[in-house]
């Protein structure tokens, strides 16, 4: 069974800084990425990064995600 | 026989000898095509999955197979245009360090997005050939910045990163351009994922297929943890190493690590039931 996964972006500002539901997650479902394309001559800011569940097949439910996420920003149900 | 070879290898021994495919002409990512597989609202997000959404998945869950097969073809056919890789050994990649300049080592964009890892952590990524002179122009791609190696320091790395465990791929970018040179490992790497989780061939088996030899091999397992492709197990009843040669991608990890020469890479040409399982 799939998990819906939504991550709150106006809680969760610096993931590439936090990264901890990237390296609690036993099965590596997450993604970091960013809401804005290659951008030429400029390195892209940290509040433009964002995380989502990209894995879904590989999500136990263990919750671990959203217990360790400082902002409160997760959010799985099946 | 390897359909890259047949097309691109122009008398060469395999398609990634041939110095053309590394060559200034090649160089022209197609960026549409590239930007128009990944649109979805987190393009970047999708770390090797961005080929592949949600509706796979599900498809998958529903055993919906006519939808999986026309998706899995859809992003077959779009990789292998722009951007699909290919296994090889780590004497494979010392030789094209030998063929192709410039080489520079820089950060690894799957690593990046499976684990946030910070740069300085991250350099196990190599860029080839004239895409890496303009690398300032995009500076989240090579996020971290790059070191541009000589010939014989590339060997250095990437012989260091094999001792390390990770599997060498080479990367078109606009096929047949080949730019990169990757280091991978499950479950960081985007492209072994897709390939092993999903069967979608973004990543293609090597040219050979390693065999152990049971006279030799002393069952002492130094080898289990080098395979990063579900293909080597240990059996207990016989005190062996265990090759699943359907399973296997020739990287030759697994041989690297044997003390007792007990593991061989041969030919997928010489297996006739292997000659196509790319």
């Amino acid at each position: 069974m799939l998990p819906t996964i939504t991550i709150d972006d106006e809680k969760c500002k610096e993931p590439l800084s936090c990264r901890k539901c990237l390296l609690i997650c036993p099965s590596y479902v997450f993604g970091l990425g960013t809401n804005v394309g290659p951008q030429k001559f400029r390195e892209i800011a940290l509040s433009h990064f964002i995380v989502r569940g990209v894995r879904f097949d590989k999500c136990s439910g263990c919750m671990e995600c959203v217990e360790i996420c400082p902002q409160n920003a997760i959010q799985v149900s099946f | 026989m390897c359909v890259w070879c047949e097309r691109y290898a122009d008398g060469y021994e395999r398609w990634y000898f041939n110095p053309a495919n590394y060559a200034r002409r090649l160089y022209k990512i197609r960026k549409e095509e590239v930007e128009a597989a990944g649109a979805e609202a987190n393009p970047q997000a999708a770390g090797g999955m961005s080929l592949l959404g949600r509706d796979f998945l599900e498809a998958k869950e529903r055993n919906d197979i006519e939808a999986m097969e026309r998706m899995r073809r859809e992003a077959e056919e779009i990789s292998w245009r722009t951007h699909f890789g290919q296994v090889i050994t780590l004497d494979d990649a010392l030789k094209i360090a030998d063929i192709m300049y410039p080489i520079a080592v820089m950060t690894c964009a799957c690593r990046r997005s499976m684990q946030g890892l910070p740069d300085e952590e991250n350099f196990t990524c190599m860029g080839m050939g004239p895409g890496m002179y303009k690398w300032e122009r995009w500076p989240d791609t090579y996020r971290g910045g790059v070191q541009f190696l000589t010939p014989e320091e590339a060997k250095e790395v990437l012989t260091k990163l094999n001792k390390r465990g990770l599997v060498h791929c080479i990367y078109t970018f606009g096929t047949p351009y080949i730019g990169g040179l990757c280091n991978c490992d499950y479950p960081d790497c985007g492209g072994i994922r897709t390939r092993i989780d999903h069967g979608v061939r973004v990543l293609w088996k090597g040219h050979q297929v390693a065999q152990v030899d049971p006279e030799l091999c002393n069952g002492c397992a130094a080898c289990i943890h080098r395979c990063q492709f579900r293909a080597l197990s240990f059996a207990p009843t016989r005190n062996k190493a265990y090759i699943d040669p359907i399973q296997c991608f020739g990287c030759g990890l697994c041989a690297l690590e044997c003390d007792q020469e007990a593991i061989t890479l041969v030919e997928r040409s010489s297996l006739p039931a292997l000659v196509e399982a790319w």
